[in-house]
């Protein structure tokens, strides 16, 4: 019941806050956000899954409720935890909190809309890692999206509009071609499934018990779906080439909700890309290990290509999760433990650690007024913390061991390397690496020229350090950065036992 | 008994005079009105049928579309009312502001 | 029993604590957490010696102390950190923890005395330094030395950019991490590969991956090797854990980052550039010797860098105007000697290079920074001259140190300089011209280490003043004194512990220490007896007869003779440059051969503009087809739209007009006009 507890909390958290009074709706939100929190790091401690969820195991808080029949399907609301979905129910609840106190500093009108959207976003955020139902699932998928949409369109900077509808229509076009693929596998299932529920299509699908539909045969019908499946989550992700609405988004939204973004909404595409394409799929996607892989190359390179041209520091940070996505993808080709675990554990990684770069922009944003690289130089002069969380938050996005950035890349790094889906799988290893000198490159270049040097900035006030409810989401995601890169196992042990039972699915790896 | 064929040809007739008058006419009145007509129509089908086959159904619907005609009216004559005050006059072709 | 091994996780912990301090609460300590810094070295320092008296008693330690990722799971590998104390490992703990600590007391008289801002910072960045450097020397397997070595790498670009408010020191540290980036990704592809081929990377013990090499080319294991033949993929396994480093010990072609990152505070540049963060590169070769040991071709490859490197950089030496670039240019070179004598099978000669090198190129650095103290910053050589009577005891150290890096007998660098040339000179003459080239490039550059340490002992001692400042230097106290004191007498005496060419001559007197230092143990794999073995059984190193005490002689004459081509040049009381007689040549060394031209070209005009391409291209073409299907969806909208005229008449004509060909569908259809 824990888990229906948390979400309708932070439902009704929402709810209160969007009627409560602007002036204090952000100390509010903070304050009711912390239930989420507090109620997430129980889960952790009371963690007792064994096993993945959808393959047999057994999930931690669940529950099976029978809902309403439809079209001869069962609807179920069944939600619970594993080792995949826990660690990122954790993030999520963590980021948001952080991600709303750093607000208070930046959103100056509409406060209790904004707060009552931020919650809103978290329940369902909540909803799609906990979910074990397609429809309970896909109805929180989708319900994300709105608020999002609104955070982008309402506060956002001066294209906001046309950010907002970009990303909206471009990830909305993309949960189609998902829909119509998971659809289509559902039907070749035929009489083998009478429920939406996940486990139970996921086992049937492993099972091999996919018949032909409509004159398609099985093996094809797979291949479309997977397809259409894996494109639909691409976007999400988002992978090469269907990655630009995210730089949009990331310029035009407010820094909280850019954390957001990139902490927590990227995520759900990975974490769906591991639920359905990876869990449900396997034989097809060893079959497209080759082009998967290389497109998460892609991904990486061109990603990190794309960051070094920026001037805009949101937008360097933007690209660079087009980059780090780009290893999650990776991970999960690879089909070893620490090859899918580690792109599990890159995925809470790369949300702390961008959501830091985000928080750490925002906060020189909110003094400076600028985000042009050029606009800015010896910033460590005048912010001498904000600097140091920001190097800090840089070197670990370079992957610096002793935070969670390395342990994520080479989990992935070694898992891929010693991957056996196909014999050219250490050759792409060794072609995504070297996005860490790439990385080092961007990052320490706008460091350079945006913290150090001569404080050159025209200013009609004196730019001086953040205060402290600025400093103190920065300083609490970097002590969890660091811890989790120390003990990564934190995370680690249950993410492995789950995704454990993923790799044996009785296929031929070569 | 009446052949059912004669309520039709009825039911035919008074729904074109109401399609003629929506066709002609740019009074909004005279829209509503032949709106009726033409609603009427059906009405008329409706009843027929209904007396056709013994079955209370079509005489159940027919009072349903009456009251949604009653409904119909109040918002039309809502909208003619403001039509008014916006145009000075009930010309339907005037009132094209929603075209973009 | 409770000995030193337990209380050694204290020597990394020791430090790191000084950096929390200072970091945390630096602004309130007196001296900004000097003090810190100094106990906690000092703590260090004397733990390294208890370690260091117990390993000598024959004990050794190799303990997996925490688990950093359990694998679950069957096939998989847990990654772990433990500490691995032997012969090797004690003695560069002595080595890192003295020098740091001297570092750390020179650092009050260089940086406080000198009212500089920031120095909890700068303390911090020391102290997190020292520890990651002592983790990387007591790591017991790969993935731990290579965390620690990009750790390092970290605090080095954080002292590198201490004067952050200027435009030169953050670009020398932007470029020195990138650099030694660049190396770091071979070594992060030569640790996976490690794991992949091993399962494990641990350097000691039963499984240990040197070890499960060995066997393979034995037959007796089998190993992952991706399909090329075992020698082959050892080979290129080892090649790749050498990226890091050539890019750590600033070999060439990596080597560029070095001289720039003399920007940083000169202790810094004592303590990182050349006692111990450019030593990580040199120590990581010994620390897994026994898989270099494997392979001939890896090998001969870090021979002849190491040599090759050896020459240019000295040759660049040859010209620099700044103290500190010719002492940046001679660590390189100095470096490369170590490369060449472990490339050549000289592992003791390496080590013991590494040994001597840290202590004098320490003392270097340090009477470097004291004169950069009396000339009020000024670091030109062509502004100084007759410091010799107004500063003697920086002067004397610095000649003891100088004396040491000219190879010139009996200082601590000419008995290990000239063991590395004679492994080189052995091995190669038994049929190997790699390691033939290797040594004559290493001899010749004898003669310009010589002449070039001299030109700047002469030039900013000898002499008469050629400035103001030179003729009323800045005193020093106590706190600049005392480390080189210390470090001077160890420059003149620590040749000692290996004086080969002496015991040959002799015939058995002194004893050879280090050499029986490092031959045995209780681990026996990494013992110099067994990679003798191993380059005996697998590389195929045999030594040709050739009395040490001959070699030495040739190059001892060679150094004398560069030390007296710069006494006849420099030594006099209003010197020349002399240079613009080597005309193009001079040009070409003090552009330093236009290596950084061309990286910077690599790193500007191709990389940055192939971004700017990337970048044209993304918004161009790819989010063009993204827009491009909404505008013409938006464009068909627009076309559509037209028929929504507002008027309701006409919508009523539509509404007709489609329900009358509806009708005359269906009827068609359903044959009713048949």
């Amino acid at each position: 019941m824990i888990i229906e507890g948390l979400i309708a909390a932070t439902f009704a958290a929402s709810m209160v806050v969007l009627l409560a009074p602007d002036r204090v709706a952000g100390r509010l939100a903070a304050a009711l956000s912390l239930l989420p929190v507090v109620g997430s790091l129980y889960m952790w401690s009371r963690f007792d899954a064994t096993g993945n969820a959808l393959t047999g195991g057994d999930p931690a808080f669940e529950t099976i409720v029978p809902w309403l029949e439809l079209g001869g399907y069962t609807l179920n609301w069944h939600v619970g935890v594993d080792g995949i979905g826990l660690p990122l129910v954790v993030l999520t609840t963590i980021l948001s909190t952080l991600a709303i106190v750093s607000a208070w500093a930046s959103i100056d009108d509409r406060q209790s809309q904004f707060y009552g959207l931020m919650l809103f976003m978290e329940a369902n955020l909540l909803g799609v890692f906990t979910a074990l139902d397609f429809f309970v699932w896909f109805v929180f998928w989708e319900a994300v999206l709105l608020p999002m949409y609104f955070l982008i369109g309402v506060w956002g900077g001066p294209r906001r509009k046309y950010a907002a509808i970009k990303f909206f229509v471009y990830t909305n076009i993309a949960s189609l071609a998902m829909f119509i693929g998971f659809i289509a596998l559902l039907f070749g299932l035929g009489d083998s499934v009478s429920s939406l529920d996940m486990p139970a299509i996921a086992g049937a699908l492993r099972a091999g018990e996919l018949g032909s539909l409509y004159g398609i045969s099985a093996g094809t019908l797979r291949a479309v779906a997977f397809v259409a499946m894996f494109l639909g989550f691409a976007v999400k992700v988002p992978v090469v080439p269907f990655h630009t609405w995210l730089p949009d988004a990331h310029v035009e939204a407010p820094s909280p909700v850019s954390v957001m973004l990139a902490g927590v909404l990227l995520k759900m595409g990975t974490y769906a890309l591991l639920r359905f394409n990876f869990t449900m799929l396997p034989e097809t996607a060893t079959r497209f290990a080759v082009p998967i892989a290389l497109v998460a190359v892609v991904s990486v390179v061109y990603g990190a290509l794309l960051a070094l041209a920026q001037q805009d520091l949101k937008r360097i940070v933007a690209y660079s999760s087009v980059s780090s996505m780009g290893y999650v993808i990776l991970g999960l080709i690879a089909y070893t433990t620490y090859g899918v675990g580690g792109a599990t554990f890159q995925m809470i990684a790369h949300g702390l650690i961008s959501g830091l770069m985000f928080m750490s922009v925002g906060v020189m944003y909110n003094t400076t007024h600028t985000r042009m690289v050029g606009d800015m130089s010896g910033m460590a002069d005048r912010m001498p913390v904000t600097a140091g969380i920001f190097v800090a938050g840089a070197f670990g996005y370079m992957g610096l061991p002793l935070m969670a950035g390395f342990a994520g890349e080479f989990f992935i790094f070694k898992g891929a390397f010693e991957s056996t889906v196909h014999a050219a799988m250490p050759l792409f290893t060794a072609a995504a690496m070297f996005g860490i000198v790439i990385v080092a490159g961007y990052l320490l270049l706008a460091m350079q020229r945006t913290l150090f040097g001569s404080f050159r900035l025209e200013t009609d006030y004196e730019v001086g350090p953040a205060p402290l409810h600025e400093t103190v989401p920065l300083a609490v995601l970097l002590v969890t950065i660091i811890v989790l890169g120390v003990a990564p196992d934190l995370f680690f042990g249950m993410i492995q036992d789950a995704v454990d039972p993923l790799l044996d699915f009785g296929g031929e790896l070569s | 008994m009446v052949p059912v064929e004669w309520y039709l040809l009825l039911a035919a007739a008074v729904f074109c005079i109401g399609l003629f008058g929506i066709l002609t006419r740019s009074n909004a009145l005279l829209f509503l009105m032949s709106v009726e007509l033409m609603l009427n129509a059906a009405n008329i089908n409706l009843v027929a049928f209904s007396a056709y086959w013994g079955n209370v159904t079509g005489q159940t619907f027919g009072l349903f579309t009456m009251a949604l005609a009653a409904a119909e009216v109040a918002v039309g004559i809502g909208i003619i009312l403001v039509l008014y005050r916006n145009f000075d006059d009930v010309d339907v072709t005037l009132a094209k502001g929603m075209r973009r | 029993m409770v000995g030193a091994f337990d209380y050694a996780p204290a020597i990394v912990l020791l430090p790191f604590l000084s950096f929390v301090l200072s970091l945390t609460a630096g602004k309130y300590l007196p001296k900004g957490g000097a003090f810190g810094g100094i106990a906690a070295t000092a703590g260090s320092l004397i733990l390294s010696a208890w370690v260091f008296l117990t390993v000598s008693a024959g004990n050794a330690y190799n303990e997996t102390l925490y688990t950093w990722a359990a694998g679950v799971g069957e096939g998989t590998t847990t990654l772990t950190f433990g500490l691995l104390l032997d012969p090797l490992a004690a003695m560069m703990l002595l080595i890192v923890s003295l020098v740091a600590l001297l570092v750390h007391v020179f650092s009050l008289g260089y940086m406080n005395d000198e009212g500089e801002t920031g120095l909890p910072r700068y303390y911090a960045g020391l102290g997190l330094f020292t520890a990651s450097m002592l983790g990387f020397v007591v790591a017991d397997n790969l993935l731990m030395a290579f965390m620690f070595f990009e750790l390092v790498g970290l605090c080095s670009y954080l002292l590198i950019g201490f004067w952050f408010r200027e435009e030169g020191p953050p670009s020398a540290a932007k470029k020195a991490f990138l650099v030694t980036r660049f190396g770091d990704y071979f070594f992060l592809v030569g640790v996976v590969g490690v794991f992949a081929t091993f399962g494990t990377a641990k350097f000691a013990g039963e499984a240990a991956f040197p070890v499960i090499a060995e066997e393979a080319l034995a037959g007796g294991a089998e190993v992952t090797t991706f399909g090329f033949a075992p020698e082959t993929w050892f080979t290129i396994l080892g090649l790749l854990i050498l990226g890091g480093v050539i890019g750590k010990s600033a070999q060439f072609p990596l080597h560029t980052w070095l001289p720039d990152a003399m920007e940083g505070p000169t202790p810094v540049s004592a303590l990182i550039h050349a006692a111990t963060m450019v030593a990580a590169g040199v120590y990581l070769v010994a620390r897994m010797y026994g898989f270099y040991a494997l392979s001939p071709t890896a090998l001969g490859i870090v021979a002849l860098v190491g040599g090759f490197t050896a020459l240019f950089a000295a040759t660049m030496g040859v010209v620099k105007r700044d103290i500190k670039q010719v002492l940046a240019y001679s660590t390189i070179s100095q470096y490369g000697y170590m490369m060449l004598g472990l490339g050549a099978g000289g592992y003791v000669a390496a080590t013991f290079h590494l040994l001597t090198h840290a202590f004098f190129k320490a003392l270097l650095f340090l009477g470097a920074g004291a004169v950069i103290i009396a000339m009020h910053h000024d670091e030109d050589m062509w502004n100084m001259g007759g410091l010799k009577n107004r500063m003697p005891v920086t002067y004397y150290t610095f000649l003891s140190g100088s004396l040491a890096l000219a190879g010139i007998v009996p200082f601590a660098g000419f008995w290990s300089k000239d063991e590395v040339l004679y492994e080189a000179l052995i091995h190669g003459l038994a049929g190997s011209p790699l390691l033939l080239a290797g040594y004559a490039m290493g001899l010749v550059a004898v003669f310009f280490t010589g002449f070039y340490t001299f030109r700047m002992v002469f030039l900013t001692f000898h002499g008469e003043p050629r400035t103001e400042t030179a003729r009323n230097p800045h005193g020093v106290r106590w706190n600049v004194k005392g480390p080189l004191v210390v470090l001077g007498v160890l420059a003149a005496t620590v040749g000692v512990v290996n004086m080969v060419p002496l015991h040959d001559l002799t015939g058995g007197f002194p004893p050879e220490y280090l050499h029986d230092w490092l031959a045995h143990g209780e681990l026996s794999a990494l013992t110099s007896e067994h990679y003798g073995e191993l380059l005996h059984d697998y590389a195929g190193y045999t030594s040709a007869d050739v009395a040490s005490y001959v070699a030495g002689a040739v190059s001892l004459a060679l150094a004398l003779a560069g030390v007296l081509t710069a006494h006849v040049l420099y030594n006099v009381a209003d010197p020349d440059e002399h240079t613009a007689k080597l005309g193009a040549v001079k040009t070409l060394w003090y552009n330093n051969y236009y290596q950084d031209e061309y990286q910077i070209w690599i790193a500007e005009s191709f990389v940055l503009p192939l971004a700017r391409l990337a970048d044209k291209f993304d918004q161009g073409i790819v989010d063009g087809v993204v827009n491009g299907v909404s505008s013409v969806s938006l464009f068909a909208g627009n076309r559509i739209r037209r028929i929504q005229t507002g008027v309701v008449s006409n919508y009523a004509v539509l509404l007709t007009l489609g329900l009358t060909a509806l009708l005359v569908v269906f009827g068609v259809l359903g044959g009713w006009f048949v």
